[in-house]
C-alpha cells in the first residue's frame, strides 16, 4: 500500500464563481492526485461579516475586472462559467442561504450526491446551461424539508466557522493537510501552488483525463 | 523572420510585493517567448486612490494570509522575498513616491538599466537579509550603484526626479495602468492581434501563456539560450 492519501479541504459557496472554478479543478485531480477531497459547503456571506471584508464586486473598477477575468477563465478551465445578467441582483441581493443550507443536508444525508448537487447548482446561476443532477424529486423535496432543522443551520454554521478559523476573508478557501502541516490557499488561482506544497504534478488546469486511482 | 513579438506591459511599483512576483516570472519568459517586455513603473498609491480600493493589508486577515502566500510563493517562484520586520510601517506610511520617480527618470535615460535597478529597489524593502529603506536619498543611490550604475549617472538621475519631466511621466503611466482598468498592482496588458487583455495579479502568468499561445513551463522554466 503506498503512502496515505493527503486531505483537502474546499470551503466553497454556489454564489462565488470562483469557487466553481477551483471546486471543477480539484475534482479534476481528485482521481489523479493521492488526495482525499473533502468539499465543505460554506457561508460566503458569513465569512465575510466575520473578517469584516466586502465583496469585490462592490468596487466598480473591481466588477469590471472580475467579469473579464471569468470569461478569459471560462476558456482557459473549460468550465461554462457565465456572468448572470442580473449580476449585482445575484451577488448581493439574492443570497445563497437556501442554496448552502440543501447541499448542507445533502452532504449530511447523502454525501456521494454532493459533487453532482454543487455542480448544478453553479450551472443555475452561472451557466446559461443547467442539466439535472439525477436526484429524484422526492429525495429533493425531503432535503428542502429539512434546510430550516437546527442540525442543518448549525452545521451550515460550524463549517463556515471553520473557514474562518483558518483565515478567510472569502472564498474559495482550500486547506491542505499533510505531513502534520496545514496549509490554508485563497482563490482559484493557487492551484498549481497546491500540486508543488504536495510533491504533485500540474498538468494545467484541464488535465488528461485518466483512469480513476485503483 | 518570424511573426511579430506581442507587447507586453507590466506596470508595477516596488512597494508591491505581487508585482515583484511579477516581474521575475516576466524577466525569465522574456527571452522564452516571443515577447517584447515593456516595464512600465508607477505609483500604486495613485491607482488606489483613483480607483477607490484600500490596500489589502488594512484587513487583518488579508495582512495575515498575504504573510503565509508570501512565505509560499518565495519557495514555489525562487524568489527571495520576506515580509520586513516593519511591513505595516513600510506598506502605509514609508511609501515609494522618489523610488517610483527615481525609476521613472531611468527609464527615460538608461533604460537598458530598469530591469536591474528595479530589482535591487525589491531587494532593499523585501528581502529580510536587507530590510533596507528606499524612501532616503542615499538608499535610492546605493540601490543604483549595486545595480550597475556610476555613483555619476546615479547622483544625476536622483537630481532629476523632482523635475516636472519625471513627476509628468510617473503620472501619466499611473493613469495609463487606471484606464486598463487598474485598482491594484501588479497589471500586466498584453497586446495581441489587435486586442488588449488586462491581467491583475502574479497568479495570471498560466492565463497569459494561454492567450499568447505560448507554453507554460511554471514560475521557474529552464534556462533557455535568448532568442536570435
Amino acid at each position: 500500500m503506498g503512502p496515505l492519501p493527503r486531505t483537502l479541504e474546499l470551503f466553497y459557496d454556489v454564489l462565488s464563481p470562483y469557487s466553481w472554478l477551483s471546486f471543477e479543478v480539484l475534482c479534476r485531480y481528485q482521481n489523479i492526485w493521492n488526495i482525499n477531497l473533502r468539499l465543505q459547503p460554506s457561508l460566503i456571506a458569513g465569512i465575510m461579516k466575520d473578517s469584516g471584508n466586502k465583496p469585490p464586486a462592490l468596487l466598480p473598477r473591481k466588477a469590471q475586472y472580475l467579469a473579464s477575468d471569468i470569461n478569459l477563465l471560462r476558456q482557459h478551465l473549460q468550465v461554462p462559467i457565465q456572468l448572470p445578467k442580473d449580476l449585482f441582483s445575484v451577488l448581493l441581493e439574492k443570497g445563497s442561504l437556501s442554496a448552502m443550507r440543501f447541499l448542507t443536508a445533502v452532504n449530511l444525508e447523502h454525501p456521494e450526491m454532493l459533487e453532482k448537487v454543487s455542480r448544478e447548482l453553479w450551472m443555475r446561476i452561472w451557466s446559461r446551461a443547467a442539466k439535472k443532477a439525477g436526484m429524484s424529486a422526492e429525495q429533493a423535496r425531503g432535503l428542502l424539508e429539512k434546510i430550516s432543522t437546527p442540525t442543518v443551520k448549525n452545521k451550515l454554521k460550524e463549517t463556515t466557522e471553520a473557514a474562518c478559523k483558518y483565515g478567510a476573508f472569502g472564498l474559495p478557501v482550500t486547506v491542505a493537510h499533510m505531513d502534520g502541516q496545514t496549509h490554508m490557499l485563497f482563490g482559484s488561482d493557487r492551484m498549481e501552488l497546491l500540486a508543488y506544497l504536495l510533491g504533485e504534478k500540474w498538468m494545467g488546469p484541464v488535465p488528461p483525463a485518466v483512469n480513476a486511482r485503483l
